[in-house]
């Protein structure tokens, strides 16, 4: 059985319509006009136990909504989501005290107490065994370097130490399913690494699977083999990373070493980067081989290398039609 | 109980955080003070006019002073904290949090905030009344004791009730600081017992804002004015409350989380 | 002089707007409100019945007239909180504000100004349930009325620099919670808001008389319910426009040094 199961998904929000003006203002006294926004639009997905899975998505593609449904923080509005062979929508007890949520730009530590406070709350909150918790927390405290900051109130702690303390203490119970919306926003490139090198041992070690979203490349290239791009709502894409060029990328990048400077190279190709003796070639998928060999023919060339794209510029071709609006925020009823 | 151990930790947690602010404090005993100035003030003002106010005799409205600091401490300590982080948390996207925990979702929000300052309030609210006590024309017995403990408790879980109605109900239309204010103004009203008050606003003191069971009724209790029908009342609009508050909480949560009706 | 005038109008008119959006929480700020001086009015009105209809000079219907007109010179007293000082400090806004060539009290004026316009106009339906209710003995004449708008302004002005200067002292120090509590306190026993002064002992009210408190806001109240001749009342006008004039001295001489002590210490 698969540790998340989601088929046909699909969330709606209705986002009031805003104008400016002072009669518009008077008018929506009377009448408040509103908007169906569709958040996710049946979307269907297996994971396995274990596996580590990014979705990836510009800003308002639906991907925190996605992750929002399966821990049981908002309900669907069609389609089902199960998560360890529970509803979680249902919220029970023991669903909730196999997960975990770690939002990247909101914190749930005491601000003006040390880590240490908070995690002795979350041994009560979760009811575990003292021994147990203990050892958790000493583990994940090692792991993770905390060592001499779980004293230090949280407001004292660097933005890079602060999450990997909420992240120290979202573990404390060994979820099995860890939900993690942007757990790298903000950080600096350090901090970001050793956070995902921490994420990827965890999920090794623990067999925990993760769900993790971000709009950072390098989050999901470093940690995920198996990516879900989502856009407007909908999945386009799921799969592995070099599967994901061949899916979107049209064209392929050729890098040529001379021995000696040629010219008018633009007669074989698009050129997008060219030195004395080194140039770089854009060239449709099906054309590879051939301006390879091509080259390879009439120049003396001492290195040749074939490439995908950057995964940047794929996706970002990928959604090069922006999202309509951002992300919806849901009419706090 | 879990309840119980759940509530030590949070106010474990809650307490340390506060007693950080050591200047809050001092500020708490200044405001203390000056709000009993005020009081007494208002008071000795009665006073210097006539002996009887709708049948409560001096000693009697000092007792219902000291009442309504007490209680007043007690919201501002256990209830009101609590109120105003809901309404943050829904604001910031927070409460999230609080709704991945498992355990029971309004129990969290409920406890999770302790103004423990307030305890000066408490204490000065204590001390009025021990002293109103001493000036009392009947002993108090135990009845009246027993029935004042009593009486203090279900007007305090009313309050809590009728502030987290308001809360889960209201906070599309306002913040918690207009709850904050309306509630502070009405609440004013149980500095002198309901009984002075024209019969309409009495029913809305009584009903709609719970301040007269909150203050009036134990003040009642520990001047032997305490009826077993009131008490009574007392007890049934309290389970009643509860278990409104109860399924005003569970829709609150289904529309926030787009459960759909 | 025909910029400043612009400048007043639309800083107005924004106040106006906006606070006509908030209309809601308006509302149930001034509801708020309302319980304090009800239950002053049922508390002094049983204490009448108690002494055979009359206390310290008030009937029944009198004390009624004075706690509704209380209400709406209570919301034209309320002004910019000293504690905004502190956030302005601390979050940069002021030294925005000391970019622009306009001197900062006379935006806050300006929207204050506003705001009162919306919440006399929100308090008009208020004062006509708590007529009904508590049947005030008003009959004013016009005279009365339009010599009561000018106190009512006047006693606005007052308060506005008096506590636009005492938010100042945020300057020197931040500890300064306990000093305005005091402040407040004192205000609300001298001013007439508690009680009306006459009900107060002769020494308090002596003292009063040297304080602006009361011209803030007993003053106001009076020349409504027909308890000042029209001479005491010119003079009244006269003496907030004294005080008004102190507190528009006091506040340029406090202002200049805490401007000085800002650019020496940095905020």
């Amino acid at each position: 059985m698969p540790a998340v199961h989601v088929a046909d998904l699909t969330k709606r929000y209705r986002v009031p319509v805003r104008e400016s003006g002072l009669r518009a203002s008077l008018a929506s006294l009377v009448r408040r006009r509103y908007r169906d926004v569709v958040a996710v639009d049946r979307i269907s997905f297996d994971v396995a136990a274990g596996e580590m899975v990014g979705f990836l998505g510009p800003n308002g593609a639906g991907k925190t909504t996605t992750l929002k449904i399966l821990s049981g923080l908002l309900h669907p509005d069609g389609g089902t989501a199960e998560v360890l062979g529970h509803t979680p929508s249902q919220r029970s007890r023991e669903f909730l005290g196999r997960i975990t949520l770690v939002m990247g730009n909101r914190n749930q530590l005491a601000w003006d107490l040390p880590a240490m406070d908070s995690f002795n709350l979350h041994r009560s909150i979760y009811r575990l065994d003292t021994a147990a918790f203990q050892g958790t927390r000493d583990e994940l405290i090692d792991l993770l370097d905390l060592g001499g900051l779980v004293d230090k109130p949280v407001r004292n702690l660097s933005l890079g130490e602060r999450m990997k303390m909420e992240l120290a203490s979202a573990l404390l119970h060994r979820p099995s399913v860890l939900f993690l919306d942007e757990p790298t926003i903000g950080l600096d490139v350090t901090a970001q690494r050793k956070l995902r090198e921490f994420v990827a041992d965890y999920n090794r070690r623990q067999g925990a699977t993760v769900l993790l979203t971000s709009h950072y490349m390098a989050d999901v290239v470093a940690l995920c083999r198996r990516v879900i791009v989502i856009h407007h709502g909908r999945l386009l894409y799921d799969g592995g990373l070099t599967g994901l060029s061949e899916r979107f990328a049209s064209h392929k990048t050729i890098t040529i070493t001379l021995a000696t400077p040629a010219e008018s190279l633009h007669r074989y190709g698009t050129v997008i980067a060219q030195e004395p003796l080194k140039a770089t070639f854009e060239v449709a998928r099906t054309e590879t081989s051939a301006l390879a060999s091509r080259l390879l023919g009439d120049f003396e060339v001492l290195d040749l290398t074939i490439e995908d794209p950057p995964i940047e510029e794929v996706i970002e071709r990928v959604f090069a039609h922006p999202a309509e609006e951002p992300e919806p925020e849901p009419e706090p009823v | 109980m879990s309840f119980l151990r759940l509530a030590l930790a949070h106010f474990r947690v809650g307490a340390m955080n506060e007693l950080q602010y050591r200047v809050n404090f001092f500020i708490q005993v200044v405001q203390a003070l000056l709000a009993l100035t005020t009081g007494l003030v208002g008071l000795w003002l009665v006073f210097s006019q006539t002996e009887d106010l709708a049948g409560w005799r001096p000693a009697e409205l000092l007792a219902v002073m000291g009442v309504h600091i007490l209680m007043g401490g007690v919201v501002q300590m256990f209830i009101q904290p609590n109120m105003t982080r809901l309404m943050e948390d829904v604001r910031k996207g927070t409460l999230d949090y609080a709704l991945t925990k498992p355990a029971d979702a309004q129990t969290m929000v409920s406890i999770r905030e302790v103004r423990i300052w307030s305890m000066v309030d408490v204490l000065t609210g204590a001390i009025v009344l021990g002293v109103s006590v001493t000036q009392l024309e009947h002993r108090v017995g135990f009845g009246d004791a027993a029935g004042f403990a009593i009486a203090l408790v279900l007007g305090a879980v009313m309050i809590y009730c009728f502030w987290l109605i308001l809360t889960t109900g209201a906070f599309r239309l306002v913040n918690v600081e207009n709850i904050l204010e309306l509630f502070s103004g009405i609440y004013q009203a149980g500095r002198w017992p309901v009984g002075i008050y024209p019969g309409w606003m009495r029913g809305g003191l009584t009903f709609l804002v719970p301040v007269a069971f909150a203050v009036t009724v134990p003040a009642e209790s520990l001047t032997s004015r305490l009826t077993t029908g009131t008490l009574v009342t007392a007890v049934v609009f309290t389970a009643v409350l509860v278990g409104v508050t109860r399924i005003v909480w569970r829709i609150g949560l289904r529309h926030y989380t787009g459960a759909s009706a | 002089m025909t910029d400043m005038v612009r400048f007043y109008l639309g800083w107005g008119r924004l106040a106006i707007l906006e606070q006509l959006q908030y209309r809601v929480a308006n509302y149930f700020y001034m509801i708020g409100m309302i319980a304090e001086p009800v239950i002053y009015l049922v508390v002094w009105r049983t204490v009448a019945e108690a002494r055979g209809g009359v206390v310290g000079g008030f009937a029944a219907d009198e004390l009624a007239a004075y706690y509704v007109v209380w209400t709406l010179v209570r919301n034209m007293n309320i002004v910019l909180t000293p504690h905004a000082w502190e956030d302005r400090i601390r979050s940069g806004e002021l030294a925005v504000d000391l970019l622009r060539p306009v001197h900062p009290l006379h935006r806050d004026l300006a929207y204050f100004a506003g705001w009162k316009v919306v919440a006399i106009l929100m308090w008009l339906p208020i004062a006509a349930v708590l007529t009904w209710v508590f049947r005030p003995a008003l009959d004013p004449t016009v005279t009365q009325i339009a010599l009561f708008a000018v106190a009512l302004w006047g006693g606005f002005l007052i308060r506005f620099f008096a506590l636009w200067t005492l938010g100042l002292i945020t300057f020197w120090t931040t500890r300064v919670q306990a000093l305005f509590e005091m402040y407040f306190t004192a205000e609300l026993l001298l001013s007439g808001r508690l009680v009306p002064l006459s009900l107060m002992p002769d020494w308090v009210q002596t003292v009063a008389g040297l304080l602006p408190f009361k011209w803030a806001f007993q003053f106001p109240i009076e020349t409504l319910i027909g308890r000042l001749g029209t001479g005491e009342i010119l003079r009244g006008i006269g003496m907030q426009a004294l005080w008004t004039v102190i507190g528009l001295g006091a506040t340029a001489v406090v202002w200049r040094r805490s401007l000085r002590r800002f650019t020496a210490v940095g905020g």
